[in-house]
């Protein structure tokens, strides 16, 4: 009898035990049986494709880009340019990037406050004279951007399942440097010696000549972004890329700073008015890759 | 003596055709399962000793059946790790066939397409026209979809510190609007598909798709030129969409999807002059003649979700 009672205790005992282990390792279990499937047969291990090209892996890329630049207040800037990039590996680049602004575009806003802007005793700085608006506004001279490239999506796309293309996903971040062109600053005694003119016509016909005066700085900001390219051969792809710029600059030339119902304006254009933006752009470009030769992935381990 | 030999020879090939066809031929079919069941000896036939480290699990299930645990724990264990010892790494020993063609991943034909998503203008400097949206596709055939969405924009649109820097700087007003709803019908073509690899490691689809349509907009002009006087009421706006788009199939019945649409149509603006006088207080000169052509360029983020889950190739594989 004590001897059922014992076998009956270590039973139980046993049982339970097992029981928890299988709640604990319930969750697991299904996950584990899932992985088991996938990795059998004789392709278990097997890399996703056999033969790959590899494009990028130590080659060199040479780009040339045209790039516009999106969402822009008061003047879209057309660059072109292009980039030198190595890749180490086929998911990884480095190099740099970069552009000149060759045209300048005023949006319609621009040409809007060209004809209809008011100037008045308030915003006589802002706007000594709507016409003269487009002298004043910032623009983009160049970008250059030391970048990573991160290639994490490789694969291909059928188009009217005629035409296959070759093609990958990247993304990218690096460190920009941007040449900007924005109007001159004004300082506070500048604008007091032109309001003491008195009237309105005479505080204009002072501020006037501020309106065409330029000052150019570096400004330095994060870039980010990401693209698509496709191969249209061994050696030469097309790409599409959008990239990010952000940084603070006085797009418009106008008094910012301050607040409307405390300290604006504050009667001077400095570096407090220039506003954040985020400064997006997209690119379409044609790259060249050295040596013209890609590789073939895992042709080694199937000899 | 002999006797004994030889039953311990024939329980010991016994135990071995089983466990090579389970390894060898194992296809997760419905036949091996029977045929597993099939070999299993008939209840109350006494077993060899062995005969029970070399079975599979389906005799450890039988003992369990008379309430041993503990035999059946130990057992079970034991069968295990000798089994994996023997048998080495199982991804050497399952037969795969290897088709020259592969199927398509996913059949979409036949099948209804819901896709919640959010949309974002991307356009527009002086007020977003942010969007929760929903879309119902019926695919006509693998590549062909009629459809409709719809967008609620009312309550979360919001107006950018370019107006107000604008107005405050040049004195000049821009007229802008407000959104309420859209409702559009659609067709949705898909020319683009692919395959990405991750790494080389692991392979997952997408498709590239064209979407287009009619449908309306309900907005009404915002009130910045003379607020104290105007305001107005939403009136429906004739809206045509195109749009392109990228899907990837997560599984053959959930995608995520990004897609950038154009929605385009004529509105009506405030009228930039305010008139003296009585007419001031006259609502037919609060709105601009020229209707103005508008694009509202959107971008949709969200997932699909394709039902019935499950679809029937229509060739055998």
């Amino acid at each position: 009898m004590g001897k059922t009672v014992t076998t009956t205790a270590i039973r139980l005992v046993i049982a339970s035990a097992a029981l928890l282990t299988g709640l604990a390792l319930g969750p697991v279990a299904p996950q584990a049986h899932a992985q088991d499937l996938q990795v059998e047969g004789p392709l278990a291990g097997a890399p996703a494709v056999i033969g790959l090209r590899i494009y990028r892996e130590m080659r060199f890329q040479i780009q040339l880009q045209g790039t516009m630049t999106l969402n822009d207040e008061f003047s879209r800037t057309i660059l072109t340019g292009g980039q030198l990039m190595f890749h180490p590996t086929d998911w990884l680049g480095i190099g740099v990037w970069g552009g000149f602004g060759i045209v300048h575009i005023d949006t319609a806003l621009t040409d809007q406050v060209g004809e209809r802007g008011q100037t008045n005793e308030v915003n006589v700085l802002s706007l000594p004279r709507p016409g003269g608006f487009t002298d004043q506004i910032g623009i983009i001279q160049w970008m250059a951007a030391p970048q990573i490239q991160f290639i994490p999506l490789r694969g291909k796309l059928g188009i009217f399942e005629k035409l296959f293309i070759d093609t990958d996903f990247y993304i990218l971040g690096g460190v920009g440097f941007v040449g900007i062109e924005e109007r001159k600053d004004v300082t506070a005694g500048q604008f007091s010696t032109c309001r003491s003119r008195g009237d309105l016509a005479d505080q204009i016909a002072c501020l006037e000549p501020t309106q065409g005066e330029r000052d150019t700085r570096t400004a330095i900001a994060p870039t980010f972004g990401a693209g698509i390219s496709l191969y249209m051969g061994d050696w030469v792809a097309m790409t599409f890329e959008w990239r990010a710029m952000p940084f603070a600059w006085n797009t418009s030339g106008t008094d910012e700073s301050g607040n409307s119902r405390g300290d604006f304006p504050d009667d001077q254009i400095t570096s407090d008015d220039q506003l954040a933006h985020f400064n997006h752009m997209i690119s379409l470009g044609f790259a060249f890759y050295l040596p013209t030769e890609p590789g073939l992935s895992h042709m080694d381990e199937d000899e | 003596m002999r006797l004994r030999s030889v039953v311990w020879i024939a329980a010991a090939l016994s135990c071995a055709v089983p466990q090579t066809i389970a390894a060898q031929d194992m296809s997760f079919d419905l036949n091996e399962a029977e045929a597993a069941e099939a070999e299993q000896p008939a209840e109350g036939e006494k077993k060899p000793e062995g005969e029970a480290a070399a079975e599979g699990e389906a005799t450890a299930g039988a003992d369990a059946e008379g309430g041993d645990v503990l035999a059946e724990l130990t057992a079970d264990t034991g069968k295990k790790d000798e089994k994996e010892e023997e048998l080495g790494p199982r991804e050497q020993e399952i037969a795969e066939e290897i088709y020259a063609v592969q199927r398509m991943y996913v059949l979409r034909n036949g099948r209804f397409e819901l896709a919640p998503s959010l949309a974002m203008t991307v356009n527009d400097q002086y007020v977003s026209h942010p969007a929760l949206a929903i879309g119902l596709n019926y695919w006509v055939t693998n590549v062909l979809a009629v459809g409709a969405s719809f967008l609620w924009y009312q309550g979360v649109e919001s107006e950018s510190d370019l107006n107000f820097s604008v107005r405050r700087s040049t004195r000049l007003a821009v007229p802008i609007t407000e959104y309420q709803l859209g409702a559009h019908l659609n067709f949705t073509y898909v020319p683009i598909y692919g395959k990405f690899s991750m790494f080389n490691d692991s392979i997952f689809q997408w498709d590239s798709y064209l979407v287009g349509g009619v449908g309306m907009m309900r907005t009404r002009p915002v009130a910045v030129v003379d607020p104290a006087v105007r305001s107005f009421d939403f009136d429906w706006r004739v809206a045509f969409n195109a749009g392109i788009g990228l899907r990837v199939f997560v599984t053959k019945y959930l995608t995520v999807f990004g897609e950038f649409r154009d929605y385009i149509y004529l509105e009506k603006l405030e009228n930039l002059e305010v008139s003296l006088g009585a007419d001031r207080e006259d609502e037919a000169t609060w709105i601009d003649e020229n209707a103005t052509l508008t694009n509202n360029m959107t971008v949709h983020l969200g997932v699909t979700l394709f039902f019935p889950f499950g679809f029937e190739y229509r060739y055998p594989k």
